[in-house]
């Protein structure tokens, strides 16, 4: 029986200590639920200890718990090897390992990695910075008007001399949902690995690796309930022997001695120094958290928001909405064609409603576009019909401010 | 509407906000500095034109906030005609203006400047306001040590 819909908000404790709070700002980082604060906070109080490393009872409890995350892990994205899974600092941290520890080394002057014009700067720059080392090129698939992918283009995009192609699953400017599963398809029958960026969707709607047929999968913990500064890279296996330490250091070692190293196998190899213990067992309450939800319901209510709130800022006028895809997440972004998006942003901020204004990470995107700063309003679990209400008021006040 | 609000956009900001100083692009300027911010988006192109003493012309172009694009435009109309000395003065007061701990308070100064004290209450918008301020007082000293 999932979590009824009416009673989310109460399990975030942030919208009892500032009742006031309307939060739109999910797509930047999500609140997090009691139990997930609660489990980071007994793991301190109770159960701190090193993983790995001690033979008492605290830390294989810690160890053992850490390494359950991995299972929890699986079960979210459908991957039926614990190993498949490294923790990393975010997801961006995970994009940068499969760039520079696994295809740079691989990638020559004459080949190219594709990518989207809808990318996070985090799913463009690493790709970017190794084609600039080495000589390759960077492709781009291009955006249409209504802010979809031109998959039509895509096979042209995509030949012999592809080394990756690394595509967000939702963008987190336009809230568009790319159709992944026939990206991967189209990319497998040229033998080019994939990789799915996953930080607006893992945990907010129902994905599966193994029926993508996904190489690589990134996502943050902070975006799906979780804590900062943790998150996932899934690898499927047949490459993930090709993935070289990031980091060298204690805890990714089978034997060191002073003339050479050898090192454990992925994942263990990426995750020299002592992890963040509490953040990966904090991931995995949220992922128990997210257990308790039905991800069909909670995206269709999202998707509802975003829907009541287009409506609505249309029959403001004199707005404009940046996109238009046909499927779509709880993410809008919009601009006021007189008042800089930042005025906009500030002006909300002092009616406590949180919004994100600027490029959102995605400078090219928006360039290409012709916009140059939006304002960025993102539902999640706890928003409600009255989060629009308020934050449309809000707006028509704004318009008279500078009327 | 809170009063704070209206402290930070006071009429002086919105005037230049909607009518900004010398606001073209000028192609023939000697000198163009830019001022980009890349978190807001904020980009905005200083055209000067200049001899080795003193400043003749300043116009500016790009897009940003009402803070940013007001400041500009006070910054554009506050040093034209003045010496690369009094330009740079110029800055040095506006930004310590600002950055409170550095204010002379002995310093009378101008409306214009005044009219950014709301920025005082939003920390947030301290970026906006000093953005192009900050490029060229970097370039003005910049100038001084080349000469």
């Amino acid at each position: 029986m999932a979590l009824p819909l009416q009673s989310i908000k109460s399990h975030f404790p942030i919208f009892t200590h500032r009742p006031e709070l309307v939060y739109l700002d999910s797509a930047a980082t999500s609140q997090k639920p009691q139990s997930v604060i609660q489990t980071i906070t007994d793991f301190y109080e109770k159960e701190n200890a090193n993983v790995h490393r001690g033979l008492y009872e605290l830390s294989s409890k810690a160890t053992h718990r850490y390494e359950d995350v991995r299972k929890k892990v699986c079960g979210l994205i459908g991957s039926p090897h614990p190993n498949s899974i490294a923790f990393t600092k975010g997801a961006t941290e995970a994009i940068n390992i499969v760039a520079q520890c696994f295809l740079k080394k691989d990638l020559r002057k004459g080949d190219n990695v594709v990518i989207s014009a809808m990318e996070h700067h985090a799913n463009l720059i690493p790709w970017q910075q190794i084609c600039l080392q080495t000589q390759a090129t960077l492709k781009i698939i291009p955006v249409n008007n209504n802010g979809e992918l031109a998959l039509e283009k895509l096979d042209d995009l995509l030949d012999a001399q592809t080394k990756m192609l690394a595509v967000t699953h939702i963008s987190n400017v336009l809230g568009a949902i790319n159709p992944i599963e026939e990206i991967i398809a189209a990319a497998h029958k040229k033998n080019i690995p994939v990789l799915i960026d996953g930080a607006q969707s893992v945990g907010h709607y129902p994905l599966d690796v193994k029926k993508l047929d996904a190489d690589f999968l990134v996502f943050s913990a902070h975006k799906m309930f979780g804590p900062l500064g943790t998150g996932v890279l899934y690898c499927k296996e047949e490459y993930s022997k090709q993935i070289d330490p990031l980091n060298y250091g204690g805890g990714s070692i089978k034997n060191v001695e002073f003339e050479h190293t050898e090192f454990l196998d992925y994942p263990h190899s990426l995750e020299a120094g002592t992890a963040n213990i509490a953040g990966v067992i904090g991931l995995g309450a949220a992922i128990d958290f997210i257990k308790e939800l039905d991800l069909n319901e909670t995206s269709n209510q999202t998707k509802k928001l975003s829907i009541y709130f287009k409506e609505k800022l249309k029959s403001l006028g004199g707005i404009k909405i940046v996109g238009n895809p046909k499927n779509f997440s709880g993410i809008v972004s919009f601009f006021l064609e007189n008042i800089h998006a930042h005025d906009v942003a500030g002006f909300l901020a002092n009616e406590n409603i949180a919004v994100r204004a600027g490029h959102h990470c995605a400078q090219p995107l928006l360039e290409s576009m012709g916009v140059p700063a939006t304002v960025r309003a993102s539902f999640s679990i706890y928003n409600t019909k009255e989060d629009v209400d308020k934050i449309i008021e809000a707006l028509v006040a704004l318009k008279k401010f500078w009327a | 509407m809170s009063s704070d609000l209206k402290k930070l956009y006071p009429e002086i900001i919105k005037a230049h906000n909607e009518t900004p100083f010398h606001f073209e692009k000028r192609l023939d300027a000697n000198e163009v500095i830019k001022a980009y911010n890349p978190i807001c988006g904020d980009r905005f192109e200083i055209f000067m034109t200049s001899d080795s003493i003193k400043i003749n012309t300043v116009h500016f172009h790009g897009f940003g906030c009402a803070i940013s694009k007001a400041s500009t435009s006070i910054l554009t109309k506050s040093i034209e005609g003045k010496t690369l000395t009094e330009a740079l003065m110029i800055c040095t007061t506006f930004l310590g203006f600002i950055d409170k701990e550095t204010q002379d308070e002995k310093i009378t100064l101008p409306d214009e400047f005044l009219a950014f004290s709301g920025v005082h209450d939003f920390p947030e918008r301290y970026d906006c306001a000093t953005l192009s301020w900050k490029e060229m007082k970097k370039k003005l000293e910049m100038n001084q040590i080349a000469q």
